[in-house]
């Protein structure tokens, strides 16, 4: 049953297993980010952890 | 992080370590997509050469760091805002620090682990966390098979490997 469930997002219709197929591709691609891109999106991580997650111990990297 | 590597970069040209690079969560973020970590893993050559060949001299360093105003926050050292943790090689390590990638950020010139040996020292490690970062490098980054089973033959972790395939693919 499962492996029959369909998702639909926007216009397009995906079978789980497109669905997690898009979502590797999608992290093949941000893999190829610049190294500084990825540290950004590090840094927004942490502040994330700190506020949302209640990671108080967690310190927000200096990035500039 | 900018300001940090060049403070890293700084052992080097004092000739307080040998060489450097960056490895650990951050080494891997360099090959894959964005995840959260919460420190920079340094692997150094050290320089200073005792008597003892156990014994490995870090004073010198984290003297440097300390007159620089660097203050430590548990087993972190917070330079210029990053908590950083200095590791000094083993054999392994040092074949990869030898062979890190040259790359730079901001502008500042540093080095990475490749990927092949991000993997090796992680087989070895083989916690958890270390086997999920293997299966985000394999998945997301560009890995020369034959380097890495070269590397994983050289220092016995071929068997671990499998092991890791086993657990994370069923083959």
């Amino acid at each position: 049953m499962v492996n029959k469930q369909k998702v639909v997002i926007d216009n397009k219709i995906l079978t789980r297993k497109q669905l997690y197929k898009q979502q590797e591709k999608f992290s093949r691609e941000r893999a190829t980010l610049p190294f500084e891109e990825k540290i950004k999106r590090l840094a927004e991580l942490q502040k994330l952890a700190y506020s949302w997650g209640n990671k108080k111990d967690v310190i927000v990297w200096k990035i500039d | 992080m900018k300001k940090t590597l060049e403070v890293i970069n700084e052992l080097k040209e004092k000739g307080l370590i040998k060489d450097y690079a960056i490895g650990g969560a951050i080494g891997a973020l360099k090959w894959t997509q964005p995840f959260f970590t919460e420190d920079l893993d340094i692997l150094i050559i050290p320089k200073m050469e005792t008597k003892e060949k156990e014994l490995i001299m870090l004073s010198p360093i984290y003297g440097y760091l300390k007159k620089k105003g660097y203050t430590w926050k548990g087993h972190w050292i917070i330079i210029e805002g990053v908590p950083v943790d200095i590791f000094p090689t083993d054999e392994l390590e040092k074949k990869a620090v030898e062979d890190a990638q040259e790359t730079e950020y901001e502008g500042v010139k540093t080095k990475v682990i490749k990927p092949e040996y991000l993997i090796a020292l992680s087989i070895r490690a083989f916690r958890e966390k270390d086997l999920r970062k293997i299966d985000m490098i394999l998945k997301q980054a560009k890995v020369d098979k034959r380097k890495l089973n070269r590397v994983l033959s050289l220092h016995r972790l071929t068997e671990k490997f499998i092991k890791f395939r086993k657990k994370y693919y069923g083959k």
